[in-house]
């Protein structure tokens, strides 16, 4: 009797637990069925607020050079990504008190959170709810330009804000064009997310090994660590940064030593083009190269340079902090090598050092972040787009505005010290940490206060800056201004997308017998999934692209 | 005095404890993971990956998470108060719709079924949705838009519909009339006390769907101050992936992320006491499934 009661209760808590488990699939799943109607419903938005909107342009042609009418208080609402500070309040009020005396507007920040935020944020264009919201290529603000979602702004720069205008420069607004029209303004702060590789510098001298900075001397360097010591770990490469169409699994990241591509691992499909000629698109899957390249990586997973299961791993995120990797090859940047100093000095691996080499130091592809990777639109349906871009001009040029919203109140948030660093006054739990507001498109170089960690990382960019300049285009990002519109082919694609999944990445994780035939069943199932009509369609629009920007 | 099983019976009895007991360890053993895997240090989960029993036992990330409880234990104020509310509201909206359509003097109780029939099969789509209680209600940003939209499920009104038809005979609702009971006495008086365990059940299919939620904080909280405890948890595992993947394009600092036993150590406190409170209302659950169905 009692061994059936505790069988019982043991079921019923089986029980349970699957219950609380199920309660938010379902909504999930709705979403999902739901989403790809969110970019029709976005094209047909502005027609209901049709009125308010022609009235809207029609005044704003009539306006002149700083006769804004500001008779009437409006109160603005920005858009923004991510998570709430928990001082938003407090800030904002010191913004709007400045903000009512200067253009009588108020401005309240609102914000997307991480959970479904792609989502959320097309919702947010459909509504039409706010005014000025943030725009990055990542939100696929170039198809968002094209279908009407935001005000253009070639007339309203010039009546409106030409201060603005000259704070970010005819470049930089230039490359937010699409299909002529400027639709965002971008921030005033040039970032350099070059790619390369991470490596403990601490152990490449202890060994006396190279340095990393060809395939040869990466492959010496890894070969060392383990002569020397064979219980360290050396690479945790898994699928996790190589999602796209671009590469299948991390450890092909580091042919962007060998090849001088345009993009970080060449063009989506295997397709590839040169920095310096970028219009000139050539194959990279079906090429003799592409076998060697796929036999190196076979050589370096027989040597064991990362774990068997590679291809099922996830957690990879905290091995370099914790010593269980010597080199990261995938998804570094400047930003991630600044993190992994702090991380060393925060868990007391003072002996530790890690240093970073950018793919492009090496093939000489150096360029800054795309205008589009932080920028401020104006909503289509904003009932004062001027007084909107008024304030935007106003949060980027004016120094008190542009501290109060990039870092907070000044000797509440954060205090500046002798050298001019920025240090948050609650680094432990901040209530307005640092850019609180996720506002970064509102940098504005000139005003930009740097962390302590910001000088590294500036004189990081000061060297890409220098680098940037001697290519071809100088200091032009290529590749990221090109958003493609892939609704013709999407079927394709998605196949394109399995396939990759599932013979690209184990040949590149070098996880199979013979290279040569895992190859050979790639390319025949790569074509079997139609990556022709991929190609073709792809082509078509990045010779378009070339093109419209003289990018020959 | 023994009865003496058939043999089949015993195998019988045999097959269906083994397979029940396989379905339960299935089920309990991501718990247990989860469970000994916030007992565990935070590097060695990373270095040695999860286990049963937790290695090298620490309680730092329960320190972790109490040493600013602020956040969490609002989430926890919310979600209770969206619970109760909810559950209340909604118990009393879909039993007098339920009460309504049973009755036979309802001239268009057939119509009004139908509509309600009608939007469990056809929804109008997630941005009409949206829009609704976004544009046209202006609901977006209070307390009020979490709670609204899940007072009534079509379901639970068919429910509450067939348990008052089943378990209300037209005979005592007659005889009350005759003796000079209103509507609402009869409803009141009458009706609700034979209702119990369909009450039961309802509420706490309502309470279970309110605890669950996160999706309504998703789409209409502008303030972290009013967000349900899943939405809390779920936004906190969101924005650790997010930001990880954002830093390959923007310079954002990733020195504050939740490390994984903290994240597991959440996911404990948040669903640990309704866990506590099932084994208490079960009865009503596994009375409430059967309330529905077909009686032979």
């Amino acid at each position: 009797m009692k061994r059936r009661k505790l069988l019982s209760l043991f079921l019923v808590a089986a029980m349970v637990l699957t219950m609380a488990g199920c309660g938010g699939k379902s909504a999930a799943d709705a979403m999902g069925e739901e989403q790809p109607d969110t970019a029709q419903t976005q094209e047909q938005e502005p027609e209901t607020e049709g009125d308010a909107q022609e009235a809207a342009e029609g005044e704003s042609s009539a306006a002149q050079p700083a006769e804004l009418d500001t008779s009437e208080r409006v109160d603005l609402v920005f858009y923004v990504m991510g998570d709430a500070p928990d001082d938003e309040q407090m800030v904002e009020d010191a913004i709007n008190e400045i903000l009512l005396e200067k253009v009588n507007a108020t401005i309240d920040m609102q914000f997307s959170t991480w959970t479904d935020f792609q989502q959320k944020y097309s919702l947010e264009l459909t509504a039409g709810s706010a005014d000025l919201i943030y725009i990055a290529n990542w939100l696929n603000y170039g198809q968002l330009a094209t279908s009407g979602a935001f005000e253009e702004l070639d007339d309203l720069l010039d009546t409106v804000a030409p201060v603005l205008k000259e704070t970010v420069g005819e470049t930089n607004l230039d490359m937010c064009r699409v299909e002529g029209k400027i639709y965002a303004v971008p921030c005033a702060w040039a970032e350099y997310v070059c790619n390369g590789i991470k490596y403990r510098e601490d152990l490449r001298e202890k060994y006396d090994l190279p340095v990393p900075d060809s395939l040869e001397n990466l492959e010496a360097y890894l070969m060392g660590i383990k002569e020397n010591d064979p219980n360290q770990g050396l690479l945790t490469v898994t699928t996790e940064e190589s999602q796209g169409f671009l590469t299948g699994f991390d450890a092909a990241w580091v042919f962007n030593l060998k090849y001088p591509w345009v993009n970080a691992n060449g063009l989506p499909y295997g397709l590839a083009s040169d920095y310096d000629s970028p219009a000139d698109v050539y194959d990279y899957w079906y090429s003799d190269d592409f076998a060697e390249d796929m036999k190196l990586m076979k050589k370096w997973a027989d040597l064991g340079f990362w774990s068997k299961s590679a291809l099922s791993d996830t957690n990879n995120s905290e091995s370099y902090k914790n010593g269980l990797c010597v080199a990261e090859v995938a998804g570094q940047n400047p930003n991630k090598q600044i993190t992994a100093l702090q991380d060393f000095k925060n868990d007391g691996h003072d002996d530790w050092k890690s240093e970073y080499i950018a793919y492009g130091e090496i093939t000489n592809t150096i360029y800054p972040g795309h205008a589009t990777q932080n920028g401020t639109a104006v909503v289509r349906g904003s009932k004062n787009p001027e007084r909107a871009l008024k304030v935007l001009e106003i949060l980027m040029t004016d120094e008190e505005v542009n501290r109060l919203v990039q870092y907070g109140i000044e000797g509440v948030h954060y205090e500046i010290d002798d050298q001019g660093i920025y240090h948050n006054l609650e680094p432990a739990h901040p209530t307005f940490a640092y850019e609180g507001f996720n506002t970064w498109a509102l940098r504005n170089g000139e005003f930009k206060l740097p962390q302590e960690t910001d000088i590294v990382l500036n004189e990081m960019f000061d060297k890409y800056e220098k680098l940037g300049e001697q290519t071809k285009f100088p200091n032009v990002n290529i590749y990221n201004g090109f958003s493609e519109n892939y609704d013709a082919y999407q079927a394709e694609r998605t196949a394109v997308s399995n396939v990759m999944k599932q013979y690209l990445a184990p040949l590149q994780a070098g996880l199979v017998d013979n290279v040569d035939a895992a190859v050979e069943e790639f390319r025949q199932k790569m074509t079997d999934a139609g990556i022709e009509i991929c190609r073709d369609g792809f082509k078509e629009q990045w010779a378009a692209y070339c093109d419209e920007y003289g990018y020959k | 005095m023994k009865i003496k099983k058939a043999g089949t019976t015993v195998v019988f009895e045999v097959i269906t404890y083994a397979l029940l007991a396989i379905g339960s360890i299935v089920c309990v053993f991501p718990f247990i993971i989860i469970l000994s895997g916030s007992f565990t240090d935070n590097t060695t989960i990373l270095t040695q990956g999860y286990s049963i029993l937790p290695r090298d036992f620490t309680l730092s990330a329960y320190q972790t998470i109490f040493r600013a409880p602020r956040d969490i234990l609002q989430a926890y104020k919310m979600t209770l108060y969206y619970t109760v509310v909810g559950t209340a509201v909604g118990l009393f909206m879909i039993t007098l719709t339920g009460y309504v359509i049973s009755r036979k003097e309802f001239k268009y109780r057939n119509q009004v079924s139908f509509l309600i029939y009608f939007t469990s099969i056809f929804g109008g789509g997630m941005i009409p949705w949206y829009l609704m209680y976004a544009n046209v209600l202006n609901m977006k940003g209070s307390t009020f838009a979490i709670w609204f939209p899940a007072l009534m499920s079509p379901f639970l009104v068919i429910l509450m519909r067939t348990f008052i038809v089943g378990s209300v005979p037209d005979a005592i609702t007659e005889s009350a009339k005759i003796d000079g009971a209103g509507h609402f006495t009869i409803f009141i008086k009458i009706v609700m006390p034979v209702l119990k365990p369909g009450l039961a059940t309802v509420g706490l299919f309502l309470a279970l769907g309110y605890w669950n939620d996160w999706y309504r904080s998703s789409m209409f909280s502008t303030n972290s101050l009013t967000w349900e405890l899943q939405f809390y948890l779920y936004d906190l595992l969101n924005a650790t992936t997010a930001l990880k993947q954002m830093t390959q394009g923007t310079g954002i600092s990733t020195a504050q992320l939740p490390t994984e036993s903290v994240k597991l150590a959440m996911a404990v406190v948040a669903t640990g006491p309704i866990l506590l409170l099932y084994p208490f209302v079960q009865k009503y659950f596994v009375s409430g499934i059967t309330v529905g169905a077909v009686k032979g």
